[in-house]
Order: C-alpha cells, then structure tokens, then sequence
C-alpha cells in the first residue's frame, strides 16, 4: 500500500532520549488520529512528517518526496503546529496572507484565499486585530486558517482543538472532517480519545515512542468494553444505587468509597449499568458520577498488559 | 486519489521568498521595542550635537570636523554600530526560534537561503536606515559651527563615511549572523568578542588585521585623539584590501550561516 | 494506637523565613543560573586577574624595585576593581538579564505574585541574586587580594594609615554591585526575552560610556563623565582609593549622586513592568 506520508523504520533522538523509536506506518487520505498520552512521541511524529526535524535512522517521506530537506513537498502540506507562537505584532489577515505569499500565490491569489481560510475557521470579522489580542481559541483558529489556505494535500494538526470552545470546536471538527471525506491525507494528534472519535475511526496509537496500535478507534472501545468499566457515584444514599445495580449480571464488583458517600461499581456493559442507574437516580440522590479509568493512559495501560499477557 | 499522481512544483523562486520574509522581518524590526532600543543608541550623538549647539561657546570649540570625525570614527563605526549588529543579526534565526515561529517559516515551499536573505537585508536596511540619517544630521550640525563656508569641500568626506558604515554594517551583520545560527546564547560571545578582541587593533604589527575594526577604520579619513592606546599603535591598512576584507567578510559571515542554518533541526521549547 | 488530627493545617512557616521572604526567589534564581557550565566557566575566569595581581604584590614584595613599575599600595585594589567592571558587566548580562525577562515570557511572575509575596519581595529576591553574583566577582576577589597582601607584606598593607582599606573595598563593591544589578534588572523587566535584554542592558552600559566619550570631546569638562554609569563608578572608586585619572575625573559627589539618580530610575522601571498581569491592547 502506498500512502501520502510513509515512515520506514524511522527513529528519532533527542540527545540522549529516544523520542521515536523504529516507527513504520503507512498513512493514507482520510483523517487518522494520532493518540497518545503526553510525552508519547505524538509531536516528534508530526514533526518528522513535516520535515522540521530529520530522523536519525530510516525514512520519512510525504507525497513521495523526502520530508527533511525538501520544501517543495510544503505546497501541498499543511502544518498546524502545537506551540501557541505568532509574530504577535501581526494581525490575523497580515499573518495569513503572508504566510500564502511565503507559498508562491500572486496578490489578488492570496486575499481571495486569506479571505476563504479566514471564513472558514469564523475569524473574518476579527482579521484585522492583532494576534496578541486574539483568545487562545481564536489563535488556535487562525492557526488552522494558515494551515488550510494554500489548499493542501495533505495536513498535519497538531492537538488543534486545544482552548476552543463547544462551539469552535464543533466546527472545526466538521471541517476537518469534510477536507477528509474531500481526500485529503490528515492526520490530527491528541491526547483525547473523544476528540479524535468525533473526527475518524481510524486511528494510530503512539506510546512511548513507538506505534502500540492501529486501526478502527471501535476496536479499541470494543477492546475497552471487554475491560470492567469502572464507574464512582456519589449520592445521598450509595447504597440504593449499589443494591439497583447489584442484580445486573455485567456488574463484576461494588465497593463503598471512603466515608461510604460513594460507591465504585466495575461493569463489562457500561451502558446497561448507566440505564439501571437512570432508573434509581432521583431516589438515591445520584449528583455525581464520573469514570476513574476513562483518561487515555488508563487505556494505555489496559493495552500494554494485553500485549503483555499475549506474549 | 494517489499521492504521487502529480508532479510537486519547484520551490517558490529565490527572490521572490525573500521579498515576502524581507517584508515581514522588516515590519518586525522596525516596529519593535529592540528598534526603539537600537534607534536610541544610534541617534544619541544627533541629541549630543543638537546640545552642543545649542550649549556650547561655540568661538572656543574644537575645529567641527574633528568633533564629526570624534563622532563617526569612535562612536559609530568603533562602538555603536558594532553594537547594534550584534543586537540585530544575531536575533535574525534566533528570535525566530525563541518566539518558536520559526515553523511557520520552515513549513513553506521556499529555500533556506531565501529566508536568511530576506532576514539579513531587512537588518542591512533597518541598520541603514537608523545609522545615516544620525550621520548625515552629525554633519551637519557639527561640521558648520562656524559657518557654512567650505562646508562643501567635506561632503565626499560625508559620503565615504556614509559607504563606510554600509560595509561596516554588512560585515559586522554577517559574523554575527553567523554567530547567531552557530550559537544558542551568541550575546556573551559577541560581547567579548566586541570588547575584547576588536581591542587587538589598537595592539602593533600584524594584531590589528585580525580584527573587523581596523579594517573599518583604516577606510575613514578621520583620527580622534582620544582613543588611548590607538594613539600610540593605530594602524591605517590599505584601502582596496580593506574594501576587498570587508566584503569577504561578508560573504563568508553570510556563506558560514547559511551552511549551518541549512542543516539545522529546531527542536523547540514545549 | 494514637489516633493523629487529619484535618487540614495551615503551613506556618518557621521565623527566619517570614522575614526574608524573597530568600527563596535569591536562592531559585542562583542555582539556575549556576547551573549553566558556560556561566561557571565566566565566573571563574573573573578570577584570573586576582592571579595577575597575586603575582605583582609576590614580585613587588620580594622584589621592592619592580614597584617603580607597578606600584603596590592602596590604589592598586581601586583599580582592580575598576578593572573587574568589565567582568561585572558579563555577569549582570549572562545571569541577570534573563531573570526578569523570562518570567515574564513563561508567566511564572504571575505565579510568584500569587504566592504571599509582594513585588519588593520579588525584585529583592532577584537583585539579591545578582548582587551575590556581581559580589563574587568584585568583592570577593578584591577582599581575598587584600588578604594575601596583608600577608605577603604586612608591614606595608598592615598599617593603621591602610586600615581604610576594607571598608572602601566593601563600598566599592557594594555600589557596583548594586548600581549594575539595579539597572540590568530594569532593562530585564521591559523584555521577554533574555537574549534582547542583556543586548540592550549592554547596549546601554557601553552606548553611556561612548556618549562620555563624545560629549568629553565636545565640551572639555570633567562633568560630562556623569552621563555613563561605567564612568560615576569609576569616578567614585578614584575618588575612594585616591587615585588620580585622566578621564574619569568629575567629581565623586555628583557621580554619587548620578548613580542615585540612576538607581532611582531603574526602580522606577521595576515598579511600573513587574505586574502580575499584561494588557495587549
């Protein structure tokens, strides 16, 4: 398979810190998500595959062309970058049409694309205030107009849905999602696992510097369901909540929490327990529920000790 | 849709990348707060003329050529403006990488080289544009203090002061371009470099061709007294070499940047 | 079994540290500055002029007619301590222009303000900091030279008409130490980044020094001197340890007083850019 961005054993140091370590994938169009817990490798990646860092051993090569050295390949990919870094004395129009003059496109060329990369990320009626005024979520918009404007082939964000709101959110979400469905190669990082599914299922997991896992994000929630779902309420009366559940078959455990205010119940079908707690909710008292082991590490975690025990 | 259907076109021709990085390093410079810095330190003797002008008696004062040559010889092209291509050129990548922009920069179809040619001619012109209106206003306020009256026998003095600070700025701009790419704190090294060896032009024999100073020197007509040591072993080089060092100063300081900043990685603070 | 009291407490801290407050931001800053080889490596080489003079009182000791060429008496501590301005200068660049710039740039000034300090505290503990360093630079070699002075020579450095030494030496320094670490942290305090403020602090020490220059050869007066903060602590030490100079000769009230006008600006400074909070407008 032939893939827009394609690492071959590709490893890449720090000094004395491995940051990437003998990583071969294949990415093609589409949007994939880069998962993994901070520090996992997620930017070197993104990096290699922007050709702002060379890899120490292997290859890195987008669109055919090597990433490291060569710039042409940059006018057809797209780079979001993660620090929240501007010239800040610019203002959002003076950064994007600059750097659209940076990739070649004649004058009336690059406003009719500032204007659209702008609208596109809803930042048109604030393009001429300076960047240094913007809110992280508008600089992280602008940010992504950049990236967009040249129209690229292929387009790397790196964690870009940080500090916007619901509703920038939601819109940059479909956005990325539409240059995907258009056949765009896009491959977004995050350490959120609900913020990559709402943009793909196909996903790459990274861990400490290496690919743990590829493929639907399904299967891993399926992998995840197979796991006992650990969930903690906190109510008026635990143990209504805890003698509700107590007869569903999925339930494995329930144990009373420190002062007995709350009780953890691990299940194998969280969604039978949620509806069974519904049910009880108002009686007991239910004002808190939350999932101890829902973070990404804990999922990491849960796949480690299976590759673990299939060895 | 297959990823190597399309041939990928040439990067963005040379001139026109450093145009646009020109354009917008130019915005940078000459709006911030460093500029400010800098024009302060590079307008200073206008203020002190203005002064003296308006203070001084002026039937007493030194010839105003002496105090024009005092002026550009050891306040410009000794100190000021050795000082303020060390405050520009060595922040051309280097404020790039700590302001972490340099991304943006890099993730664009344009060469190396067009980024730090466009950097260095928006320094050269900034430079430029700070240092030659100080010394044309120095002229002529200090040169006529006595009356305008063979003002114009100085002017190709004027001119070849002005040149003179040009190369001086390229030169100057160049090794510390170099320095900046080379070096992640260039500022102590500069420094020293500045105090310390640029002094061996005030040493005898072959010393003074070391330094970047001499041969600056060497290419104004003027000698201020009051430069110590200078006094007893100022050396005067001749001036086609000292033209031909300076400008292959330049190229070199601008090759050596090049060669490295080329091959560089930027691994940024998170 | 003891059954210990779980319930939330207060820190309170020990007296020594009530008082100085801004100990820890001295002590932070020094030991990342410290941490830097580049920066050990400066502060040792500040050193080897105390060798050099080591080695002149030796000879002049054991030889009294090398003194007609390089006289060992009291001057010779004002002029090693002029001497060591230069390297004053490099140590407020490399360890104090960062100190309040950067800061500023990660915004851990917003954390230390919201910590039961205020913003005297803060600018005590980082002038502290550059102090301590500008003292080991100056202080501490000058003091140490005495003392091997005094003992190579006791008959000559050991007198009651040299007893003025030490405290001149301790002035001497301590305005040094003050006036380049008030100034480079006013200078630090108006960037982000350390690499532009110790620029434009040495901008400004060297630009002083070059507009005396000029101002000297304009006017011919002692007086001009008083604009460069390099040139009023070289008139002060002259005037402290009597030595008699050719450039540096306006006189040692007014420079004392140009430096206090130079302090007091500086704080300015400080008062006005060390916010917890920045407006963009």
């Amino acid at each position: 398979m032939s893939g827009a961005i394609e690492f071959a054993r590709a490893s890449c140091w720090y000094g004395p810190v491995i940051a990437l370590n003998d990583v071969s994938a294949t990415i093609g169009p589409g949007v994939t998500g880069l998962l993994g817990p901070n520090g996992a490798g997620k930017s070197t990646f993104l990096k290699l595959a922007a050709g702002q860092l060379k890899p120490s051993q292997g290859e890195v090569t987008v669109l055919g062309a090597p990433a490291w050295g060569a710039p042409e390949v940059f006018h057809r990919v797209g780079l979001c970058p993660e620090p929240d870094a501007f010239w800040d004395g610019l203002s959002g129009w003076q950064f994007v049409t600059f750097l659209l003059r940076l990739s070649g496109f004649d004058d009336a060329e690059v406003k009719r694309r500032a204007e659209a990369a702008l609208a596109e990320v809803d930042l048109l009626a604030a393009k001429d205030r300076r960047i240094g005024g913007y809110s992280k979520g508008m600089r992280q918009r602008v940010k992504l107009a950049q990236a967009i404007a040249h129209d690229p082939q292929v387009l790397l964000l790196d964690e870009p849905l940080t500090g916007m709101d619901p509703v920038n959110r939601h819109r940059v979400v479909e956005l990325v999602k539409r240059l995907g469905r258009e056949g765009r190669t896009i491959v977004m990082s995050s350490h959120v696992l609900y913020e990559v599914e709402a943009m793909t299922r196909n996903v790459l997991l990274v861990h400490q510097g290496r690919i743990l896992a590829e493929g639907d994000v399904r299967e891993i929630r399926d992998l995840l369901d197979e796991h006992p779902h650990a969930a903690s309420v906190r109510a008026r009366d635990p143990r209504r909540v805890a003698r509700a559940v107590l007869d569903l078959p999925e339930v494995v455990s329930v144990e009373f929490g420190e002062g007995g205010e709350s009780v953890v119940v691990r299940t194998t079908r969280p969604d039978a327990f949620y509806t069974a707690l519904t049910e009880v909710a108002e009686e007991a008292g239910v004002h808190e529920v939350f999932s101890p082991d829902e973070d990404l590490e804990s999922v990491f975690k849960y796949l480690l000790a299976r590759r673990g025990g299939a060895r | 849709m297959s990823a190597e259907a399309k041939p990928l076109p040439p990067p963005v021709p040379f001139l026109r990348a450093a145009k646009a990085v020109f354009d917008l390093s130019l915005e940078e410079m000459v709006w911030s707060r460093k500029s400010l810095v800098m024009a302060g330190l590079l307008l200073l003797p206008v203020a002190l003329a203005l002064l003296f002008r308006l203070v001084a008696d002026l039937k007493h004062a030194p010839a105003g050529i002496d105090l024009y040559g005092l002026v550009v010889a050891m306040y410009y092209l000794r100190n000021a403006l050795p000082l303020a291509s060390l405050f520009f050129a060595t922040a051309l990548i280097a404020d790039e990488v700590e302001g972490r922009t340099i991304t943006y920069l890099l993730s664009r179809p344009v060469s190396r080289a067009s980024i730090l040619c466009g950097k260095f001619a928006a320094y050269v012109v900034t430079g430029l544009t700070l240092t030659l209106p100080g010394i044309v206003a120095s002229f002529f306020l200090l040169v006529p203090i006595r009356g305008f009256a063979g003002l114009a026998a100085f002017v190709p003095d004027l001119l070849r002061d002005l040149g003179v600070a040009a190369l001086a700025l390229c030169a100057y701009g160049a090794l510390f371009a170099l320095l900046g790419v080379l070096l992640k704190r260039p500022t102590i090294p500069g420094l020293v470099f500045l105090i310390g060896w640029e002094s061996l032009a005030n040493l005898p024999g072959w010393l003074p061709r070391y330094t970047v100073t001499a041969w600056v020197r060497s290419l104004v007509r003027h000698r201020p007294v009051d430069e110590g040591l200078a006094e007893l072993f100022q050396t005067t080089l001749p001036t086609g070499e000292a033209i031909a060092v300076l400008v292959a100063i330049t190229i070199l300081g601008l090759a050596g940047a090049y060669g490295i900043f080329s091959r560089k990685q930027f691994v940024l603070d998170q | 079994m003891p059954i210990y009291d779980q319930r939330y407490r207060r820190y309170e801290a020990r007296n020594p540290l009530r008082e100085l407050r801004f100990w820890p931001i001295t002590r932070e800053a020094l030991k990342l500055v410290i941490a830097r080889r580049a920066f050990l490596m400066l502060l040792l080489v500040a050193w080897v002029p105390f060798i050099a003079r080591t080695i002149q009182v030796y000879v002049v000791t054991r030889f009294p007619e090398a003194g007609r060429v390089l006289p060992v008496d009291g001057r010779l501590f004002g002029e090693f301590l002029s001497g060591q301005l230069g390297f004053a200068l490099l140590v407020s660049v490399f360890g104090g222009a960062g100190l309040i710039a950067n800061d500023l740039r990660t915004g851990a000034i917003l954390v230390y303000l919201s910590r039961p300090l205020t913003r005297v505290d803060y600018i005590l503990g980082k002038l502290c900091a550059l102090l301590s360093l500008n003292l080991f630079v100056t202080l501490a070699p000058a003091l140490m030279l005495w003392i091997v002075a005094v003992s190579l020579a006791p008959e000559q450095f050991a007198t009651l008409k040299l007893l003025w030494l030490p405290p001149a030496i301790v002035l001497h320094a301590l305005v040094i130490g003050l006036a380049m670490g008030l100034m480079a942290l006013a200078v630090s305090s108006l960037s982000k980044s350390a690499r532009v403020a110790g620029l434009a602090f040495a901008g400004l020490f060297i630009g002083l020094e070059i507009a005396r220059g000029v101002l000297r050869g304009m006017f011919r007066t002692p007086e001009t001197g008083l604009v460069s903060l390099q040139g009023n602590l070289h008139a002060l030490g002259n005037a402290l340890f009597g030595i008699q100079h050719r450039f540096f000769n306006q006189p040692w009230p007014l420079a004392a007083l140009a430096l206090l006008v130079m302090a007091a600006l500086s704080l300015w400074v400080l008062r006005a850019r060390v916010r917890a909070v920045e407006v963009v407008q």
